[in-house]
C-alpha cells in the first residue's frame, strides 16, 4: 500500500543515517553512493508523502514535501470539504488514498466514531461506530472524547480516545483488537479529556496515559494489544503532551520522552527503563516535543519555558545536557515547530516568537490575529498557523525576519492541528474536513 | 360426499412428503442456526483484557454478521453486558446488520422488542441509548415521548429531569405557576446532579417554596476542625498526627510555628456543604487540617461516601479508613471522589485529614483549602442522618 518513495517514519531516516555513517568509515565512493541514493529518495520523498500521525511522518510536523497551497477560501483553492459527526480536536491521518479521523458524540460522549474517507474525493469508505469506556469531562467547546490523533503504519490505524480505550482495525475497517485501558487500568480523571496521541515504534503502540489518577505509560504489541510493558507514573499527574521518539547518536538507539509534571522524562522504548530526566517543565504540559540538530526542543506555558537538551544523558541531566534554555513566547496548547535553524511558537494568545535554533535568542516576535489551540505545521517554505477563528496565517520559513505571505479563512472554527499529504492540505473544522489545494474538484 | 382418504393420501403422498421433509429440515435448521448463532456470540463474549481472544471474537463476529435482522433479539441480549469490549465486537455486528436492513425499502425490525429495551432500566445504559437512538430513526421524536417516564432511571434521568423542568419553565412563561410548581417538584424530587438539584431549588424558591438543599444531597455541615498542623512538603498525607491516634475534642496541640491549636466548631452556610478551612481554620500551606463529625442513624445503612477537597483528602469512618487520595494542587469539585460505606445503627463518627501542599509555583494562584464531604445511595440522593454535634449558638 506505500508509495513508492515515501518515506515512512523516523525510522527510515535514522536507518539511513546510520548506513551513511557506517559506511562513511569503510569507502569514500562507497559513501558518496549512498549519500546520493539516500537524497534521491529523500527527494522523491518530498514529492509524495503521508501523514501517518499526530505531527506528520517526523512528530515535528514538517512536511517534506514542496509547493502546498498558501491561499485559500471556501470559495477558493478548496478541493472537496467533507462533513463530520460530533466533536473532535484529532488530526486527521493519511496513508495513501485513505484519510482517518476520529470523534465522539452523545450524551456523554462515549459514542466513538472512526472513519475512513477517501483522499481523492472526501467521500467516506467505512465508518466504525463504538463504545467508549469510562468518558470524563472535557472542554465545553472545543473538545469531546476525540482529542488524540490516531496513528497508521500503513497496515493498521490505531484510533485512542479520552475514554480510555485504544482501538486497532485494518486499513478496510474492520476491528482487529481493542484495549480497555480505563477497565484494566482505573478510569482516566480528566478535565479536559486526554489528548495524548498514540506513538508507534517498531511492533508497539506507545501510549502516555497522565492524569489525576495513576498515570502510567504503556507499551503494547501492535499486532494483540497486548501489553508488552508498563510502567507507573508515581509523581505525573495531568497532562497531555504526545510522547515521542528521539535517535541518539549514530547507533540508531531511540529514546522515548515523556513531558509532564515539571519535567522530561527519557525512557529506553524497549523496556520502560527510565533513562535520564530534566525538570524545569510546567506542572501541567501539553506541546509535543521537537527534534533537530541533535536536540530536543521541549516546551511548556503559559509562564514556562523551553528547554533545549542534548540526548543520551543517565540520572537527572538538568545540570548537564541542558543547551540552552528560554522563557519567550512559551504556549499552554500548541506545540512548537524547528524548521532549518529556525525553531517557531505561538502561544494560546496568538503571540509568535521565532529563536535561532542554536542558542535560543530571539530572532522575530508578531502578534497574529486570533486565539491558537491547533499545533502549526510546516514546509520547507512556508509555516502554517490555525487559529480558532477559522483562520490559517501562512508565514514564510527560514527567514531571519517575519514575514506573512497570507491569511485565509475557511470560516469555522479551527482546534485541529492540520495535516498534509500528497500537494494538499487537510484542515479539520469544527464540522468538516477541508481538502485544500490542486487536484480535481468534487461535485 | 364420501372421500376415500386412502386413494387421496396414496396420490398427495410425495407432495406431503416433500413437505414434511421440508419443514422438519426447516426446524432442525433453525435449532442448528440457533445454536450457531449462540456459540459464535459466546465465543465473542471470551474478548478481553489484554486484547485477549480477539482473533476468535473477529471471526465470530465476522460470521455474526452475515446473519440478518433475525439475529438482533440474541444479539441485544448478548450485547448487554458489562465487559465493553466483548460489548464492542457485538455492537460491529449490529452495526452491519441494522445499516442492511435500514436500506431495504420495507425494513422489518422488532419495533416492540426495541421499546422495550429502552425502557428496560436493567440493562447496560449504552445498549439501550443505541437502541434509543435506533428508534428514533424509525419513529422520530419517540426518544423525546418517553423522558417523562424515565425520571427515575439510572441512564436517562438527567435528560428527564431536563425536561420536566423545561415543562416547568414553559408552564410559568404560560402563567400557570400551579403547573409550574408540580413539574419543578417532579424534577427536584428526581434530580441527583447538583447543578439541577439547585435550579429546581431556585425555581421553587422564587415561587415561594423553600427547599433544603444540604440534605437533600446529604451533605455534612457542622464540623469539629482543628488545625494547621505542620506537614513541610507534601509530607502530610503519610504523617500521621495526634486525631488519627483518637479523636479527643478537648486536647490542644501543636501546629504551625509552635502554635497552640484545639478543635473548634465550625458550620459552614454553604449550600452545597463546602467547608473553606482558609476560613474556618487559616490560611495555610504544608498543613494539614482535621475534622470531626458525629452523624445519627436509625439504621444500619449501605451508603456512598462522595467527597472533594483542596488538595487532597483521607477520611475514616468508626474508625476504619474508607478513603485515601494523594492528590496535590486539586481544586475541591463535588463528587469527585466516592467510596462505598456502611452507617451503624445509632452514632456514627467520621474524621476526615485534608492536606495542603506548598505554594502553587505562581504566587497569584490562591490557596483554596477546602473540603466537601456528602453521603447518598447509589443515585446521589442524600441519606437522611442527624448531626449529634452542637448548633454553633450552643
Amino acid at each position: 500500500m506505500t508509495r513508492p518513495g515515501a518515506v515512512k517514519s523516523d525510522v527510515h531516516r535514522l536507518v539511513l543515517f546510520t548506513l551513511i555513517n557506517r559506511f562513511k568509515t569503510v569507502n569514500t565512493k562507497i559513501h558518496r553512493l549512498i549519500v546520493i541514493i539516500a537524497t534521491l529518495s529523500m527527494s522523491v520523498a518530498a514529492q509524495a508523502e503521508n501523514w501517518p500521525g499526530w505531527r506528520g511522518p517526523n512528530r515535528n510536523a514538517v512536511s517534506t514535501e514542496s509547493d502546498l497551497p498558501i491561499q485559500w477560501s471556501p470559495d477558493e483553492g478548496v478541493r472537496w470539504s467533507a462533513r463530520l459527526p460530533g466533536a473532535g480536536v484529532s488530526s486527521p491521518v493519511i496513508w495513501d488514498d485513505q484519510i482517518f479521523l476520529t470523534s465522539s458524540d452523545g450524551f456523554k460522549q462515549d459514542n466513538l466514531h472512526i472513519i475512513c474517507l477517501a483522499r481523492q474525493d472526501g467521500k467516506e469508505i467505512w465508518h466504525q461506530r463504538l463504545w467508549g469506556t469510562s468518558p470524563t469531562r472535557f472542554h465545553a467547546t472545543k473538545s469531546g472524547m476525540a482529542s488524540p490523533t490516531p496513528a497508521t503504519d500503513g497496515k493498521h490505524v490505531y484510533a485512542f480516545f479520552g475514554t480510555g480505550d485504544l482501538f486497532c482495525f485494518e486499513l478496510d475497517g474492520q476491528l482487529a483488537w481493542h484495549r480497555s485501558l480505563a477497565s484494566e487500568y482505573g478510569r482516566f480523571e480528566n478535565r479536559f479529556s486526554a489528548t495524548s496521541s498514540p506513538l508507534l515504534h517498531e511492533d508497539m503502540v506507545l501510549v502516555q496515559c497522565d492524569h489525576y489518577g495513576d498515570s502510567y505509560v504503556v507499551a503494547l504489541d501492535k499486532t494483540t494489544g497486548a501489553d508488552r510493558w508498563k510502567v507507573d507514573r508515581p509523581d505525573a499527574w495531568l497532562s497531555w503532551s504526545s510522547p515521542r521518539i528521539v535517535p541518539v547518536g549514530d547507533r540508531g538507539v531511540g529514546e522515548l520522552l515523556l513531558c509532564g509534571s515539571r519535567k522530561i522524562d527519557a525512557l529506553d522504548p524497549k523496556t520502560g527503563t527510565k533513562l535520564w530526566t530534566v525538570g524545569g517543565m510546567q506542572h501541567e504540559c501539553i506541546p509535543t516535543p521537537v527534534f533537530g540538530h541533535g536536540l530536543i526542543y521541549a516546551v511548556s506555558g503559559p509562564g514556562g519555558k523551553t528547554i533545549s537538551i542534548r540526548p543520551g544523558g543517565r540520572g537527572d541531566v538538568s545540570e548537564t545536557h541542558i543547551a540552552w534554555e528560554s522563557s519567550r513566547g512559551a504556549p499552554f496548547v500548541p506545540s512548537a515547530l524547528l524548521v532549518g535553524d529556525f525553531y517557531y511558537l505561538i502561544d494560546d494568545a496568538g503571540i509568535a516568537t521565532c529563536l535561532d535554533a542554536q542558542d535560543g535568542s530571539q530572532v522575530w516576535r508578531r502578534r497574529f490575529p486570533g486565539k491558537y489551540t491547533a499545533s502549526p505545521i510546516a514546509t520547507g517554505e512556508h509555516l502554517y498557523f490555525c487559529n480558532e477563528d477559522g483562520e490559517t496565517i501562512v508565514v514564510r520559513a527560514n527567514r531571519k525576519k517575519h514575514e506573512r505571505v497570507a491569511r485565509n479563512r475557511l470560516g469555522e472554527p479551527i482546534f485541529a492541528s492540520p495535516a498534509v499529504s500528497q500537494g494538499n492540505l487537510f484542515i479539520r473544522t469544527s464540522s468538516q474536513l477541508f481538502c485544500i489545494g490542486p487536484g480535481e474538484t468534487a461535485p | 360426499m364420501n372421500f376415500d382418504f386412502h386413494c387421496i393420501f396414496k396420490r398427495f403422498r410425495p407432495v406431503l412428503v416433500s413437505v414434511f421433509v421440508a419443514v422438519f429440515c426447516t426446524s432442525i435448521c433453525r435449532q442448528v442456526d440457533a445454536k450457531d448463532i449462540d456459540a459464535l456470540l459466546e465465543i465473542v463474549a471470551q474478548a478481553g483484557p489484554q486484547g485477549a481472544n480477539s482473533s476468535a471474537a473477529r471471526a465470530a463476529s465476522e460470521e455474526l454478521a452475515q446473519h440478518g435482522i433475525k439475529i438482533l433479539p440474541q444479539l441485544l441480549i448478548a450485547m448487554d453486558v458489562p465487559n465493553i469490549v466483548a460489548a464492542n465486537w457485538y455492537r460491529t455486528v449490529y452495526e452491519q446488520i441494522i445499516s442492511r436492513e435500514l436500506q431495504k425499502s420495507q425494513p422489518n425490525f422488532p419495533v416492540a422488542l426495541l421499546q422495550q429495551i429502552t425502557r428496560d432500566s436493567s440493562r447496560q445504559g449504552r445498549t439501550r441509548r443505541l437502541v434509543v437512538r435506533l428508534v428514533e430513526e424509525l419513529t422520530p421524536g419517540y426518544h423525546r415521548s418517553i423522558l417523562p417516564t424515565l425520571l427515575d432511571d439510572p441512564e436517562f434521568r438527567t435528560e428527564a429531569v431536563d425536561f420536566v423542568l423545561g415543562r416547568g419553565d414553559k408552564a410559568l412563561e404560560n402563567g400557570d405557576t400551579q403547573s409550574a410548581k408540580v413539574e419543578f417538584q417532579a424534577a427536584l424530587q428526581h434530580a441527583r446532579d447538583a447543578g439541577q438539584v439547585t435550579g429546581a431549588a431556585d425555581r421553587l424558591q422564587s415561587l415561594g417554596i423553600e427547599i433544603d438543599i444540604v440534605k437533600r444531597m446529604g451533605f455534612v455541615t457542622r464540623w469539629y476542625l482543628v488545625g494547621p498542623f505542620d506537614a513541610p512538603g507534601k509530607s502530610g498525607f503519610d504523617r500521621s498526627f495526634s486525631p488519627e491516634q483518637s479523636v479527643d475534642l478537648a486536647a490542644s496541640y501543636v501546629g504551625v510555628d509552635g502554635s497552640e491549636i484545639e478543635w473548634n466548631l465550625f458550620a459552614t452556610q454553604d449550600r452545597l456543604g463546602q467547608v473553606n478551612l482558609v476560613q474556618a481554620i487559616a490560611p495555610a500551606t504544608e498543613a494539614v487540617g482535621y475534622a470531626y463529625a458525629e452523624l445519627d442513624l436509625p439504621q444500619e445503612q449501605e451508603v456512598q461516601l462522595r467527597c472533594g477537597a483542596d488538595d487532597n483528602l483521607s477520611v475514616w469512618l468508626n474508625g476504619e479508613k474508607i478513603l485515601a487520595r494523594r492528590q496535590w494542587l486539586n481544586g475541591s469539585r463535588l463528587d469527585r471522589f466516592a467510596a462505598p460505606a456502611t452507617f451503624q445503627k445509632g452514632r456514627n463518627r467520621v474524621l476526615v485529614k485534608i492536606c495542603q501542599g506548598p505554594q502553587h509555583q505562581n504566587p497569584a494562584v490562591a490557596n483554596h483549602w477546602s473540603m466537601q464531604v456528602r453521603f447518598c445511595d447509589e443515585t446521589g440522593a442524600g441519606v437522611n442522618f442527624e448531626s449529634a454535634l452542637p448548633q454553633l449558638s450552643e
